[in-house]
This record gives C-alpha cells, structure tokens and sequence, in this order.
C-alpha cells in the first residue's frame, strides 16, 4: 500500500508522468472510429433482427392462418353440439325401439294362448310392432354416419393444423376435471366396452371371452 | 344347494332397458321376486332395508360403481355371503381379477344370453 503522501502519478522509478491533453482532433477523430463501428455493427444487428422479426411474422401469419383453417368457432358452436344431438336422438331412439319390442315381448310372454285364434291374433299384432320398432335402424345409421363425418372433418383440420405448426403433444391430462375422471377410471378399472379383437397392449380377453372368464370361475 | 326362486333379487343397473332385460331373463327362470336399484348407494340403502338373496350388478355407474359395490357388500358382516354377480361390458382380464380379488362370485359379459344367466346362477348356488 503506498504510503499516504506518495504521488499517484508517479512510475515505480519515482518519476512523475505528465498526461498529455488530447487535441479536438483526436477526441473528432476517435469519435469518427466509433461511429463507424457501431454504425456497421447497428447495421449487422439490425439487419439480423429484421430478418429474424421478418420470420416471426411470416410463422405467426402462416400460425394464424392455419389456426382460421381449424374453423375452431364452426367445431365449437355447431358440429359438436350437431353431432351431440345425432347421437342423443340415436339413443332415444335405439331406447324407444327396445321399449317397444320389450312391450311386444312381454305381451306375448303373459298373453293366454287358451284361445289359440285370440292368441295368434295378439303375436300377428306384437310381431308386427316389432318389426316397426326395428326401422329405427335405417335412421340411427344415417344419424350415426353424420357423426362419423363430423369427426373426420375435425380429424382432417387438427391433423394439418398440428403438421403446419409442428405441433408436439404435452402428455398428460388438459385440466383438473379431467384428471379427476382419468384417475377415478383407473381407480374403479372403468374402461367401457371392447372391441372384439385384443388390445395393443394383449390384456384384454379376445373373442369368446365369457368362455375366458368362466375359466378363470373354475 | 337348491335354488330358492322365491327369494328376492337385486339387479343393479343404470339403464332401465337392461333392468327391464334382466329382469324378464329372471321372471323366464321362475324368479318372481326382483327388486332394482341405478347405482351402488341405491343398492346398498335397499339391501339395508331388505336381505336379497342374490345381487346381479353392473360395473359402470354413477356415483357408485358395481365394483365399490361389491366392496362395500363384502366388507359389511350381514351381506358379507350375499352371492354377488357381476353383469358388465367391462371385459379386461383386469377387471375379472379385481372383481374376483373384491368376492364376486360370478362375472358375465354383456351382450348376454338367457342360458349364461341361468348357468352362471345355478354355478354360484351349486358351489
């Protein structure tokens, strides 16, 4: 540490250096050099960001309008509640149709066949009513065939969409709803009903399962 | 053992089409004596009130499924050996297990026929 009354100015000889003052030209001349510099690197920079913001806006128009091709509105508002209503009216209908046949069933089953031509009578009348029931068939499949197209107009949009976009799936549940009904599902092993053929992953049971299950009983 | 048509059965089911099913399956097997319940607290709130002699479930309900169901029944001493069967579209090798593993004493897969019911009836009475 240099004792209190050295001279800062002074070299390890002891010898104080003068600073000489810049003139007006140096000071004009080292700002000319910077300018210069920094202009070409202004013009580095900005021709770099201009670029970059350049494909940002290309991307986020190109995002939007793949977005607008999703007609996400139209699928919200009106197919979805459409096909909503396809398939409540194929359930009353498929329920109205099996009350019916149940109806004639259970008619013929406690009618008194005591009087064989009364009798006849009665099952001519519920055969008939049943073959009636079972024209529900005809519209529930065009209803059904609505539904299908409903969900491969969405297919065909979310599929370019995520393509345009490059779209990587997040794993996992959108929101709590869902994660509580995924975790119940697990809980109480709900999985509704199965195709005929085995799962990917082999632990369902194949075609003639109850023979499968009444094995697993014996 | 013999078979008590005069006893009262429960069929647990959510649709109505497939109480009203069951329940002519039933009637057809000379069991006269049918009660319903649309889920498992229906279920339990009439076996309270009732001793059946046989419970006939589906798995998937709402709010309690035939599987709590059949968890709550073992678990309760005075319907503990209730015979219990399982009717459900439910058809993983996971759920007959975990049905088994609760008590159940029969599983059928629907769609089901009127000759699996009386088989599956008289499997569980027989044994």
């Amino acid at each position: 540490m240099p004792a209190p009354d050295s001279n800062p100015l002074a070299g390890s000889d002891g010898a104080v250096k003068h600073a000489v003052a810049p003139s007006l030209a140096d000071v004009v001349r080292l700002a000319e050099i910077s300018a210069a510099a920094s202009q070409a690197f202004s013009q580095l920079l900005d021709s770099t960001i201009v670029r970059e913001m350049r494909d940002i806006a290309v991307h986020l128009a190109a995002t939007k309008r793949e977005i607008g091709k999703l007609q996400a509105n139209d699928i919200k508002n009106v197919r979805i509640p459409a096909a909503g209503n396809e398939l409540k009216a194929v359930t009353r209908s498929t329920e109205a149709a099996t009350n019916t046949i149940l109806a004639c069933a259970e008619a013929v089953m406690a009618a008194d066949a005591s009087d064989p031509a009364r009798y006849k009578a009665l099952v001519d009348e519920k055969m008939l009513q049943i073959f009636e029931a079972c024209a529900f068939q005809d519209t529930a499949g065009q209803r059904v065939g609505k539904v299908v197209e409903t969900l491969q107009h969405i297919e065909a949009r979310v599929a370019s969409f995520a393509a345009a976009v490059r779209a990587q799936d997040t794993p996992g549940p959108a929101n709590d709803v869902e994660r509580e009904r995924a975790e119940r599902r697990r809980r109480l092993h709900i999985h509704g009903p199965q195709d005929g053929g085995a799962a990917p992953d082999g632990s369902d049971l194949k075609d003639g399962r109850q023979a499968e299950i009444d094995k697993m009983f014996d | 053992m013999a078979i008590d048509h005069a006893m009262p059965v429960l069929v647990v089911d959510d649709y109505s089409t497939m109480i009203r099913i069951i329940r002519n399956l039933l009637r057809q097997l000379g069991f006269e004596n049918v009660d319903d319940a649309t889920d498992g607290s229906a279920a339990l709130a009439k076996m309270r009130d009732r001793r059946y002699g046989l419970v006939i479930s589906d798995w998937n309900m709402e709010p309690m499924t035939g599987y709590e169901l059949l968890k709550q029944v073992r678990a309760t001493p005075e319907f503990a050996r209730t015979p219990f069967i399982m009717v459900t579209a439910e058809a993983k090798t996971e759920n007959v297990i975990a049905a088994k593993k609760a008590g159940v004493n029969n599983y059928i897969v629907k769609p089901f026929n009127a000759q699996t019911l009386k088989t599956k009836i008289e499997t569980v009475f027989a044994a």
